[in-house]
C-alpha cells in the first residue's frame, strides 16, 4: 500500500510526509499566492479578485478585504509552518486553502475554463496542476 | 373605489414586502480542475453540513454547472461567499428569483 502524504495521528495533529522537494513545491506555491495577493498586476489577479456579487458595480470594500487578509494570512502560515514534522488542523487548512486558491489561479489564467481546454492541455502545466491536485486529494483524506 | 384603492394599497405593501425579503442565494460554480473531493470537504468545513449533503451539492455543481449552497440574508451571504473564496472555489452570490 502506497504510504499516504498526510496522516492524522492520535493526537490529532496531521503528520506530513513530504519530501523536502514537496515541502519546497508547497513553499513556492504559497510564496505566489502572497505575491500575487499584492501585486495588482499578476496573473493570478482575476481569480483571486473575483467578484462576490456580480450584479453590483463594486463589491463591499469590507468583504474584500476580509478576504485579502484571509487570503495572505493563510499563505503566510504555510510558509511558517513549511518545516514543520505536524500541523494542527488549523494549518492543515491554511495549507489546503493556499494550494486550491492556487490550482484555480492558475486555471483562471491559463484560460482553463472547461472541460475540453483542460483535456486538451499538454506539457509541463499539466504535470504542474496534477502534482497540486494529488497534493489536495491527500489533505481531504485527513481534514 | 375607496376599499378597492386601499385593497390595492395593500397588495402592493405585501408585494413589496416580499421583494425585500427574497433571499440571497451563494452560488458555487464548476470548474475543471478542481477535484470532488476538495468541494465536499470545503463544503463540509464552511457549513458544516453532513456528509450526504456536501455531496449531493458537490453533484450538483458538477452535473449542472453550479449550485446554490446557502440562502438567507445578504450579509452572511457575502461572508460565506468570502469563505469559500478563500477557499479557492468560484463563488458569487445573488439575489433568489
Amino acid at each position: 500500500m502506497a504510504s499516504r502524504l498526510f496522516t492524522r495521528r492520535r493526537d490529532g495533529r496531521i503528520e506530513v510526509r513530504l519530501s523536502p522537494d514537496g515541502r519546497a513545491f508547497v513553499g513556492a506555491t504559497a510564496r505566489e499566492v502572497a505575491a500575487a495577493e499584492g501585486d495588482p498586476n499578476h496573473a493570478w489577479g482575476a481569480a483571486l479578485h473575483a467578484p462576490i456579487d456580480p450584479g453590483r458595480d463594486a463589491d463591499d470594500p469590507l468583504a474584500m478585504l476580509s478576504r485579502q487578509s484571509e487570503l495572505t494570512s493563510n499563505a503566510e502560515l504555510v510558509l511558517a509552518t513549511l518545516d514543520e514534522g505536524a500541523l494542527t488542523d488549523g494549518e492543515a487548512w491554511a495549507w489546503f486553502c493556499t494550494l486550491q486558491v492556487a490550482l484555480r489561479s492558475i486555471a483562471v489564467a491559463n484560460g482553463l475554463l472547461d472541460d475540453d481546454a483542460w483535456n486538451a492541455l499538454s506539457g509541463p502545466l499539466v504535470e504542474h496542476i496534477q502534482t497540486i491536485q494529488a497534493l489536495l486529494f491527500e489533505l481531504s483524506r485527513v481534514l | 373605489m375607496t376599499a378597492r384603492l386601499a385593497s390595492t394599497e395593500r397588495e402592493l405593501d405585501q408585494s413589496a414586502s416580499v421583494a425585500t425579503q427574497r433571499p440571497w442565494n451563494v452560488v458555487v460554480w464548476n470548474d475543471p480542475v478542481t477535484p470532488m473531493a476538495v468541494v465536499v470537504v470545503v463544503f463540509r468545513r464552511v457549513f458544516g453540513y453532513p456528509e450526504a449533503k456536501c455531496t449531493h451539492l458537490m453533484l450538483t455543481v458538477h452535473h449542472e454547472g453550479r449550485a446554490v449552497v446557502w440562502s438567507g440574508g445578504r450579509e452572511r451571504a457575502e461572508s460565506y461567499c468570502v469563505k469559500l473564496q478563500v477557499a479557492g472555489l468560484q463563488s458569487t452570490v445573488e439575489r433568489d428569483d
